[in-house]
């Protein structure tokens, strides 16, 4: 696909998209140009490494239906622009589903299928064909030879590192193409769900917003208006997971939730390996 | 000053342009996952299903492993040899290179202005010991020793003649200790122990075989007389051909002569004492009996 390019944004010719994968209205918004007069609301608290530069986006508010900005963030590039790896993806998506699955198929082999302890009839004369039980796995009835035997786990666990590259790709690919909008607060005029609706429309953000938010107290208006949406959703920052971001169209952060994320992904570029679970509590590990 | 790259590169620029990524549009790399060969189905995997023709092979009555169809078998035509003998009941000690050592210390993962114990060596990552696997300690050896300039009070298992000649050339202080299994455990993993609520145990003396090691003044042991020990360093310069630094005038001389009772497993902390982590106190016995048996 890249050596193939000429420019920098152009598409190769040979791909289809279907035509209505694309919301027309909902017009692809620029990056903040670095003249911007909007103040900056939070910078960076790690250091950035010296290569690269922070990544800027804008700073909404909920209070009001028409769009409103407030400001600009800063976002860290190590967790916000990294570069994209769709099997990182794949690979977290496909663990966050089997881990927790436990297969309850289980089958009968013939020595647990009642019956089929006598020979049905004796070996030579009858003129039928030898048989030693009724329940063979050859027999209408009988226990099966190789089905699935028992409840069994599918759990595995991917390399905590190779979990944590997966959400910081999420994040990045999100605010790359878009779909990524931080918001001061989640504090909301009514508890209505009509209200969440208009302004989503309104601003042409999407069909399905995960809201995040850092800490386990969300305000009680948030919490009933997306109570009865099926397609919009309000979670803790650390439920922050691969399949709820790639679920829902749209990633909406708070700027505490942009902190503990930044904070809790960042640390895992700089840690020792642990001698002893993390859980556990360490005196030179920040 | 110098070049900014953007972050992301190329790709996150590609990536506006692209269909949002959802979960339909996860793939893995191309190449990653083989298709598994099914064993009885189709034109490949059917017929005899990868068993062969006839005979036991189909059949699923080969012999055991090794037989050899009658012939003598490999495994008993050799004549035994005690080669491996007991290697599960044999000390292992961990190798700690003069060069790593220098490297730990260059990157500020060991601090050479304190003591350096089994723990901080653990701590820093520098070795990994594992005390289940009969590891019994770190030796230290000479690979690196014309590079070494760190001054540093080092507390080790065992240690090569090279490597004590290069730490005494900086002005430094070996000292070989040793350490039982479980308070080999403890040092290595401090925390998870003082979380299970245990008294710090006494360190127990070496055996038979470890006794002559540890009170030979060469080898800089623990029970080794310290006048003899200052003549072993005074024939070790000699032999190697270096000035031997004075310590006593140095101003880190305290943290130098810093030394561990043989029956002490942490600095500063005796036998018998509670660690209590959540509430940052120390339980102290105040039973004679107690006294008397973590005392002697």
């Amino acid at each position: 696909l890249s050596s193939s390019f000429s420019g920098e944004n152009a598409l190769p010719s040979n791909l289809r998209i279907p035509s209505n994968l694309v919301d027309h209205a909902r017009a692809k918004r620029p990056p903040p140009p670095s003249d911007s007069s909007l103040p900056v609301l939070r910078r960076c608290d790690a250091a950035v490494p010296v290569h690269l530069s922070p990544v800027q986006t804008w700073v909404e508010t909920l209070e009001r239906r028409d769009s409103k900005l407030l400001g600009l963030v800063d976002l860290h590039p190590d967790v916000f622009a990294v570069p994209t790896r769709i099997d990182i993806l794949h690979e977290v998506e496909l663990w966050q589903r089997n881990f927790k699955r436990i297969s309850h198929a289980h089958t009968k082999v013939r020595s647990e299928v009642r019956g089929g302890g006598r020979k049905p009839w004796r070996q030579k004369g009858s003129g039928k064909a030898r048989h030693g039980s009724i329940r063979s796995p050859i027999w209408r009835g009988g226990g099966v030879s190789h089905g699935p035997r028992g409840p069994t786990s599918f759990y595995y666990m991917l390399p905590m590192k190779v979990r944590v590259q997966g959400l910081k790709i999420a994040l990045s690919s999100k605010l790359a193409q878009d779909y990524l909008h931080v918001v001061d607060t989640l504090n909301i005029p009514t508890p209505d769900p009509q209200y969440l609706m208009d302004l989503i429309r309104y601003r042409h953000w999407g069909e399905s917003v995960l809201i995040v938010d850092a800490g386990e107290e969300l305000p009680e208006n948030i919490l009933q208006a997306t109570e009865s949406l099926k397609t919009v959703n309000v979670i803790p920052a650390i439920g922050l997971n691969v399949h709820s971001m790639l679920k829902h169209e749209v990633l909406v952060l708070t700027l505490e939730a942009v902190k503990f994320l930044e904070n809790k992904l960042l640390w895992h570029d700089e840690r020792f390996t642990p001698l002893y679970p993390f859980k556990l509590p360490y005196t030179d590990l920040p | 000053m110098s070049f900014t790259k953007k972050p992301g590169g190329k790709a996150l620029d590609i990536l506006q342009n692209l269909p949002r990524i959802t979960l339909a549009n996860l793939r893995p790399e191309p190449g990653t996952k083989k298709a598994e060969k099914k064993r009885g189905r189709g034109q490949h995997g059917g017929n005899r299903s990868g068993r062969g023709h006839k005979g036991e092979r189909q059949r699923g009555n080969r012999p055991r492993l090794g037989f050899e169809g009658g012939q003598t078998p490999f495994y008993l035509a050799i004549p035994k040899y005690g080669y491996n003998e007991g290697h599960s009941r044999r000390a292992q000690y961990q190798p700690l290179t003069l060069n790593r050592l220098q490297y730990l210390i260059d990157l500020g993962r060991i601090d050479p202005t304190q003591p350096i114990d089994l723990t901080q060596l653990v701590n820093g990552r520098g070795v990994t010991i594992q005390p289940q696997k009969r590891d019994y300690g770190v030796q230290l050896v000479g690979e690196g020793a014309g590079i070494f300039a760190a001054k540093v009070n080092i507390e080790v298992q065992m240690a090569s003649e090279e490597a004590i000649a290069a730490i005494e050339r900086n002005g430094g202080i070996v000292t070989t200790g040793f350490y039982d299994p479980r308070s080999l455990a403890v040092l290595c993993k401090p925390v998870p122990f003082f979380l299970s609520g245990q008294p710090i145990p006494k360190r127990m003396l070496p055996g038979e075989d470890m006794v002559p090691y540890y009170t030979d003044a060469a080898n800089r042991g623990y029970l080794a007389d310290p006048e003899k020990i200052q003549k072993a360093r005074i024939a070790l310069a000699q032999k190697y051909g270096y000035v031997l630094p004075d310590i006593s005038k140095d101003e880190l001389f305290h943290m130098l002569f810093m030394r561990k009772d043989p029956r002490q497993i942490f600095f500063g902390l005796s036998p018998g004492w509670v660690v209590n982590m959540t509430e940052k106190k120390i339980l102290k016995p105040t039973d004679d009996k107690l006294l008397q048996y973590y005392n002697s």
